[in-house]
């Protein structure tokens, strides 16, 4: 990291950035209303305040991602791979996968969803303790890869195929909140945070691609939840059919 | 308006607040670092904060109810065929403006140095949603069970991977991911509830969701294509 102030470093292309982002949905839009829509035209004004709030939360989150997670994530991960303690960032990563999903709140609203699918025959707290040991097992197998050094193919290959087979054997009900939850633990923390520690490990250990290795954890995280959910989904069948 | 700004504001801070004290803790205890690189940091943190608490308010207030309108009025037109394009891009426009994206197709192009370009990386992730939405709409309009759609992409998913480059192997599962995020997430789902909820005899539970989960193998696909042809 650089020694002075850097927070307004390369703002200009963040915002032109988030500005060439946002133009193609909004002309979309104005091409439905003028068509279809036919909204009235305060309402409409109000939507493209909505648009303005977006857009500036946009720059600052991409700036903000830019200055403090991806520096420190880097910082983090060539200190521990090049002070020869790399395989700390496997109980570490397991612990900070775990925090980021125990305190996520798209995973609490997750959690309600099933229970609620369930028809309360899965308590909420069970499956928020399983998604949270679910990506924390996979962040920590994210890492070991990098550590020890193993391929990324046979692992998520075999990830998919688990998915498959459990897709089948799952309640119908799970199988959709299964694969739409893919998402609730890859939010802005872990794709920022984790992957920037990953590429900085990658990076700090000698033989290691960052490119190859850096990458796939993502991948990796996205997968534990829907596999976790599958598994509840099983587990729910199986009790349905003991009660009935 | 305030009470939303107070909810989402809190909400955030729950999701952020404690992987960002445990970053801090590090770079202060273990990594030695110096005190600028830790304003530096504190500084993008809160920016970071403000910055997905406006840009969520902004998302329900704006995008959201923007894709709810259009959802709600495509029925109307009578036609599949204007309802399979505008998921397309539905799909194809939410995935140019999400920041997940952009975050990990910088980092890539950065990690590369340059040797991945950013701009077709994204180009192939939206085409790639754009065109799994449109299936998961004919799915819904057709009425394919959700299972065989899934076993479906992942198979395609597994086959692609043998013949990926190394280098796109993991990025493309990893876009895999990115795809799922705070813009796209809301902005696709109100176009499937919007759908879902007026054609008639399909339960919103069962075929409403389900999109998101489909939408995230378009992108795998995308970028392995892209690695395998260019």
């Amino acid at each position: 990291m650089m020694a002075e102030l850097v927070i307004f470093n390369g703002i200009a292309a963040v915002i032109q950035d988030a500005i060439v982002a946002l133009i193609p949905l909004s002309l979309f839009f104005i091409l439905f209303q003028v068509t279809y829509l036919k909204l009235p035209l305060g309402h409409v004004i109000n939507l493209f305040k909505g648009i303005l709030f977006t857009l500036i939360g946009m720059i600052l989150f991409l700036q903000g991602v830019h200055i403090a997670f991806i520096p420190a994530g880097n910082a983090i991960g060539s200190f521990f791979s090049m002070n020869g303690k790399a395989w700390i960032l496997i109980p570490f990563g397991f612990f900070l996968g775990m925090l980021a999903t125990y305190a996520e709140p798209a995973v609490r609203i997750l959690s309600d969803q099933v229970e609620h699918s369930s028809s309360g025959f899965i308590k909420g707290t069970l499956i928020l303790y399983t998604l949270s040991i679910g990506v924390g097992g996979a962040v920590a197998l994210g890492m070991a890869r990098i550590v020890i050094g193993f391929s990324f193919l046979p692992l998520i290959i075999v990830g998919y195929i688990i998915a498959i087979i459990l897709l089948w054997l799952s309640d119908r009900d799970f199988v959709a909140i299964a694969f739409d939850s893919g998402g609730v633990a890859t939010g802005p923390m872990a794709v920022t945070f984790l992957m920037a520690l990953a590429v900085g490990v990658a990076a700090g250990i000698e033989g290691r691609d960052p490119v190859i290795d850096g990458f796939g954890l993502i991948a990796l995280i996205a997968l534990a939840p829907i596999l976790s959910i599958l598994i509840l989904g099983i587990y729910f069948r199986i009790k349905k059919v003991k009660s009935s | 308006m305030l009470g939303d700004v107070r909810d989402t504001l809190k909400e955030v801070i729950q999701a952020v607040a404690p992987i960002a004290l445990i970053v801090l803790i590090i770079l202060i205890f273990l990594t030695g670092s110096l005190l600028t690189d830790l304003v530096n940091y504190s500084l993008g943190v809160l920016m970071l904060t403000a910055g997905i608490t406006l840009f969520l308010i902004g998302v329900n207030n704006g995008l959201l109810p923007m894709g709810e309108a259009i959802g709600s009025d495509l029925p109307k037109h009578g036609s599949i065929y204007l309802v399979i394009f505008v998921a397309f891009l539905f799909g194809f426009l939410a995935t140019v403006a999400e920041p997940d994206v952009r975050v990990l197709t910088n980092m890539v192009e950065m990690v590369s140095n340059g040797g991945i370009p950013r701009d077709p990386m994204i180009i192939s992730i939206a085409v790639g949603v754009g065109i799994f939405v449109a299936l998961a709409m004919l799915r819904i309009v057709v009425g394919v069970p959700i299972t065989w759609l899934f076993t479906g992409g992942y198979l395609i998913v597994i086959l692609l991977a043998i013949m990926t480059p190394a280098d796109y192997l993991q990025i493309a599962y990893d876009a895999g991911g990115v795809t799922t995020g705070p813009l796209t997430v809301p902005f696709i789902l109100a176009l499937g509830i919007g759908l879902s909820s007026v054609l008639a005899g399909r339960s919103a539970l069962t075929d409403g969701f389900g999109l998101i989960g489909l939408a995230s193998i378009g992108p795998i696909i995308g970028i392995m294509l892209f690695g395998i042809f260019v």
